[in-house]
């Protein structure tokens, strides 16, 4: 038997679990001090960086939500993994194996996808309720799909920001092992796309587990939109959260099976599918908005 | 059915013989493991609790052999409670909670009789009114019976316990010898423990394992009878003896070598006869009649 083939009675047992370690995640005082830090920074941003002609680069505030929640859960998610695992001998000689146990923690990203969720929320009604300028890449002079996608890569990046953990849990065991991957996650998301963002090449910066498609004010007033298919890259988030998962589940070598193999090849497929994806369609090239006068620098 | 029979079992770590050709069948009954540390004890419980696999000889356990494949292992495991000589504990779990996340590992999958399982099992060893204070705020004591509990989940049909006595005292050792002379009776209670006390109290069967091997396997009184006529209380110390003490009394405790002039044969204990068993005289001990 599969080890991933529950029994009849497992997917209710599965389902509590997940309930548990979800459960555990809502109150993990990491992950609240990061839910906390996000919205108060989306708070004064609101209050102190709004301008005449309203709240300034709009759609570079997912960044804001996937930095402080998405972040600190990568530490929580760790933490919680191996938290369970100092008990590892009498709960592996449990009937319910590692693999198990590494799928009901994925469930630990279902908080931190409500926080983002959340955060995206305010955002978008703190938004429409103070205003923008109309030269803003915002609804109006986006599609609404493409302002959704940018958006909806907050809570995202906060349920991948979980399962990353999960994965740095299940393979990494010495101290401090999540710290270190939260600063190798934004010196691999800064490195990785810097260099491309000004360039004709800057769509192949979407493999970053954080691609910007909004670069702020520029100094002319302007905004630039980069080039990509953020629908396309919401997905290609969506296939690194479940390479983390299978990575994760990986850790146990029961869970090998051809089965599980040949689900692994074909979830690592779907990422580099929807990487060229998001590379190749949407966006072609980079665009700047209208000037907005109040944003002229100097 | 026999529920655990090992034949031939052995286990090595590096250069270090843990387990040396161990032949052991049990049966219903609380079984205690005694030795010195180093003896093999805690080996052999983790390879009956399914945690380790033997390098050498068979295993089967309440029928089936654990390593035959994943069902075989994952049956013997819904019929296993096991209690390991050193178990974390996650900090940020409560008492109730960490005994509840063994009960859906071990798939109690129904709510509400999850939820009076964990409780019955937190009631047996006394941490009811503790149930919701987080493990970090439990004393050492407290966190053994909270490893305790979750191996009573279920009333499992193999119950493996690594010195299970540890840190509690005398009040909380006796309800803990009561709740497994109950489940002794329906259940193969197998424990290991440095307490000569708590299997003179518990179990009708005693293993002596030293250096990996089995010194000795019957009935407790058969091991204490191995020591009569090998223990006095004198007023002097021993010469030769294995071990003497002074009592409360003020007499000598005198067990092996020559009885000292003046000696009183003296009633055996279970210790007296382990400590005995572990002797330079041991191979005397056991050619006794």
């Amino acid at each position: 038997m599969s080890s991933l083939s529950l029994p009849a009675s497992g997917t209710a047992g599965h389902r509590a679990m997940a309930v548990i370690e979800a459960r555990r995640m809502a109150r993990h005082p990491v992950f609240l001090l990061g839910v906390l830090l996000g919205f108060v920074v989306l708070g004064l941003y609101f209050v102190l960086v709004t301008d005449d002609s309203g709240v300034p680069a709009v759609l570079s505030l997912p960044l804001l939500g996937a930095f402080y929640i998405g972040l600190t859960t990568v530490i929580a998610a760790a933490l919680l993994t191996r938290s369970t695992e100092v008990a590892v001998e009498a709960v592996a000689t449990a009937p319910g194996t590692e693999a198990r146990r590494t799928l009901a923690l994925a469930a630990a990203g279902i908080p931190p996808f409500v926080a983002g969720l959340a955060f995206s929320v305010c955002l978008v009604v703190g938004v429409e309720v103070i205003g923008v300028a109309p030269q803003e890449w915002w609804f109006g002079t986006l599609p609404d799909w493409q302002v959704w996608s940018i958006v909806l890569m907050c809570p995202v990046a906060c349920l991948d920001g979980a399962l990353l953990g999960v994965l740095t849990g299940r393979w990494l065991r010495f101290r401090g092992a999540s710290a270190v991957v939260v600063v190798a996650l934004i010196v691999v998301t800064l490195l990785g796309q810097t260099p491309l963002l000004e360039t004709g090449s800057s769509e192949w910066r979407v493999w970053v587990p954080w691609a910007l498609f909004h670069t702020g004010d520029n100094a002319d007033g302007t905004q630039t939109l980069i080039a990509g298919n953020p629908a396309a890259y919401l997905g290609y988030q969506l296939a690194l959260g479940a390479l983390a998962v299978v990575g994760a589940i990986w850790h146990d070598r029961t869970a090998r099976t051809t089965r599980f193999r040949a689900l692994v090849a074909a979830v690592a497929a779907a990422a580099v599918a929807l990487f060229v994806i998001a590379a190749t369609t949407g966006n072609q090239d980079n665009r700047d908005s209208d000037p907005i006068p109040s944003r002229i620098a100097g | 059915m026999t529920s655990i029979e090992l034949s031939g079992v052995g286990k090595t770590y590096g250069r270090t013989h843990a387990l040396a050709d161990v032949d052991l069948t049990f049966d219903r009954g609380v079984t205690g493991l005694l030795g010195p540390n180093g003896a093999g004890k805690t080996t052999l419980l983790r390879i009956v609790a399914t945690s380790i696999a033997a390098d050498r000889g068979e295993v089967r356990l309440l029928g089936r052999d654990p390593h035959r494949s994943h069902a075989d292992v994952t049956a013997v495991r819904r019929e296993l409670g096991y209690l390991p000589q050193e178990l974390g504990y996650p900090s940020d779990m409560t008492a109730f909670g960490f005994i509840e996340y063994v009960a859906v590992l071990k798939e109690w999958n129904d709510r509400g009789r999850r939820s009076q399982e964990v409780r019955r099992a937190l009631e047996a060893v006394g941490l009811a009114d503790q149930a919701t204070v987080r493990i970090s705020r439990l004393s050492g004591g407290q966190r053994r019976r909270v490893g305790l509990a979750q191996a009573l989940l279920g009333d499992p049909q193999l119950l493996v316990l690594d010195e299970p006595t540890t840190g509690l005292d005398p009040a909380q050792r006796a309800d803990l010898r009561r709740t497994l002379s109950v489940l002794g009776h329906r259940s193969t209670v197998l424990l290991s423990t440095h307490q000569t006390e708590d299997v003179a109290a518990l179990c009708e069967r005693v293993v002596v394992l030293a250096g990996g091997t089995v010194r000795f396997d019957g009935a407790v009184t058969d091991l204490v009878a191995t020591a009569v006529g090998r223990v006095w209380l004198a007023d002097e110390p021993g010469g030769d003896a294995l071990v003497s003490w002074r009592t409360g009394t003020g007499r000598h405790h005198v067990v092996g070598g020559t009885p000292p002039a003046g000696a009183d044969p003296a009633e055996p204990t279970l210790e007296d006869a382990y400590l005995l068993m572990l002797g330079p005289d041991a191979d005397r001990v056991l050619e006794r009649p």
